[in-house]
């Protein structure tokens, strides 16, 4: 029985493990160092500096080390103005946030002078991996109301589906239920926008006319009809043009400009 | 009175595990994709409570869920329903006792959760289909959450049989004996 308990719990540590592993290797960017070379350093670079240290014993090199006292005084010096430093740098970082944060709500409010806003922080995430719908800490009692447009200093973000007195639900521009009536910058050609549940930056552009003119690399906007967004708000780039099996099946792909991962806080357009 | 205290504690367990899935597991993801800790929690209600209850617990939990986050009021709970359905239906048919069986049922509960979901707003919302992120989506999903069931069998197997003894008392199936 003891035997058992003790194989359960070996396995529930396993599993931990294994999870924690899946998580940070798969969420790792692919621009940092493969698995095998964090291996192969893990495992090289102890022998490496043992090598070393042998290599400059023989050649004797080894003469930082004759005073030790002095060495040892110094070291302890040095570890106090470490600690005293460490200390101004807390501090320093606490300012530097908060510093941001409110960097981050000017910069808001003065690119968007036209439009009378209010600025909201997202308080909680959707919890399916379907929808990307958000919660913002302003409501009806701060003037919110229904289908009013959302946004943040890098473009559109969504608008608000429902409210209550303290909160309100945004139905963000990359929700796979999400619809957006868009166009490009350059060549004005119409396009309804959708989110993906496959990417969380990424828009699908369909219903491009027949002859539609786009060019990788444009800016969309949106177009104003349907009645929900104000006209006029940047949405992001095309990123690629398809074909598709036929003309009508062509449509394009717009990474967003809003980058909806690191996305904390946002202008709700009241006017 | 000790019933009463189990149902506060799931509703307690549920605004825990709301704050969790809404704030922690964002971050906390295999390729981009959350578990569904809310599968699980119907699943084990209806595993050790029965079927009546979990088909309660699922619709009141969807309900809340659609409240606070969703973008409509129904769909959530239907299919937390269908799972607490499904809990009842192994509670009758196979023993708990069974690691590999509790994982089995866990697997099976979270892609039928899932199916349903997608399906329901595909038709609601007029969604795109598409097949290949959404299985994508699907496996990695399951595999969390039958990592998450592993995890935490041994404490809810002991929680659960508490709970059992309380809220069925004497019409605990006489089939383990």
């Amino acid at each position: 029985m003891e035997k058992n308990k003790n194989v359960g719990a070996i396995g529930v540590i396993i599993t931990i493990i294994i999870l924690v592993l899946l998580v940070i290797f798969t969420n790792k960017s692919t621009e940092n160092t493969s698995i095998i070379e964090n291996i192969a350093n893990v495992v090289v670079v102890p022998i490496q500096n043992g090598l070393t240290y042998l290599k400059n014993k023989i050649n004797n090199n080894d003469k930082f080390f004759e005073n030790i006292e002095t060495l040892k005084a110094e070291n302890e010096q040095l570890k106090q103005q470490n600690s005293e430093l460490e200390k101004s740098l807390r501090e320093f970082e606490v300012m530097k946030t908060e510093n941001e944060q409110l960097k981050q709500q000017l910069n808001l409010a003065e690119k968007y002078t036209e439009y009378t806003t209010i600025p909201g922080t997202i308080i909680s995430r959707d919890i399916s991996n379907y929808s990307k719908t958000l919660l913002i800490n302003i409501g009806s009692d701060n003037g919110i109301k229904e289908n009013m447009t959302v946004i943040a200093e890098e473009g559109l973000v969504g608008y608000v589906v429902s409210t209550t007195p303290t909160t309100a639900k945004i139905q963000t521009i990359v929700d796979s239920a999400s619809s957006t009536s868009c166009l490009t910058s350059t060549t004005r050609e119409n396009m309804i926008c959708k989110g993906t549940i496959e990417n969380e930056s990424t828009l699908k552009a369909t219903n491009l006319s027949i002859d539609a003119n786009v060019i990788q690399g444009d800016s969309v906007e949106t177009s104003g009809m349907g009645g929900i967004y104000t006209k006029g708000i940047y949405v992001g780039r095309i990123k690629s043009v398809s074909d598709g099996t036929n003309k009508i099946d062509s449509y394009a792909i717009i990474e967003t400009a809003v980058d909806f991962d690191k996305l904390e806080t946002v202008l709700v357009i009241v006017q | 009175m000790k019933k009463l205290l189990i149902h506060v504690f799931l509703i307690l367990a549920f605004i825990f595990i709301y704050l969790l899935q809404s704030i922690f597991f964002t971050n906390f993801t295999i390729a981009g994709v959350k578990p569904n800790l809310f599968v699980i929690l119907i699943l084990f209600i209806g595993l050790y409570t029965g079927r009546s209850i979990a088909t309660i617990y699922g619709i009141l939990y969807g309900i809340l869920i659609d409240l606070w986050i969703g973008k409509t009021i129904g769909i959530t709970s239907v299919c937390l329903a269908l799972v607490g359905i499904i809990a009842g239906i192994f509670d009758k048919n196979f023993s708990k006792d069974n690691r590999l069986i509790i994982v089995f049922v866990g697997a099976l509960s979270t892609i039928i959760y899932e199916i349903a979901v997608y399906t329901l707003q595909i038709f609601v919302f007029e969604m795109n289909v598409e097949i290949l992120a959404f299985i994508k989506i699907l496996l990695l999903e399951t595999i969390y959450n039958i990592f998450i069931i592993i995890i935490l069998y041994p404490l809810i197997r002991n929680f659960g049989y508490e709970v059992e003894s309380e809220i069925k008392g004497d019409k605990i199936l006489t089939r383990y004996f």
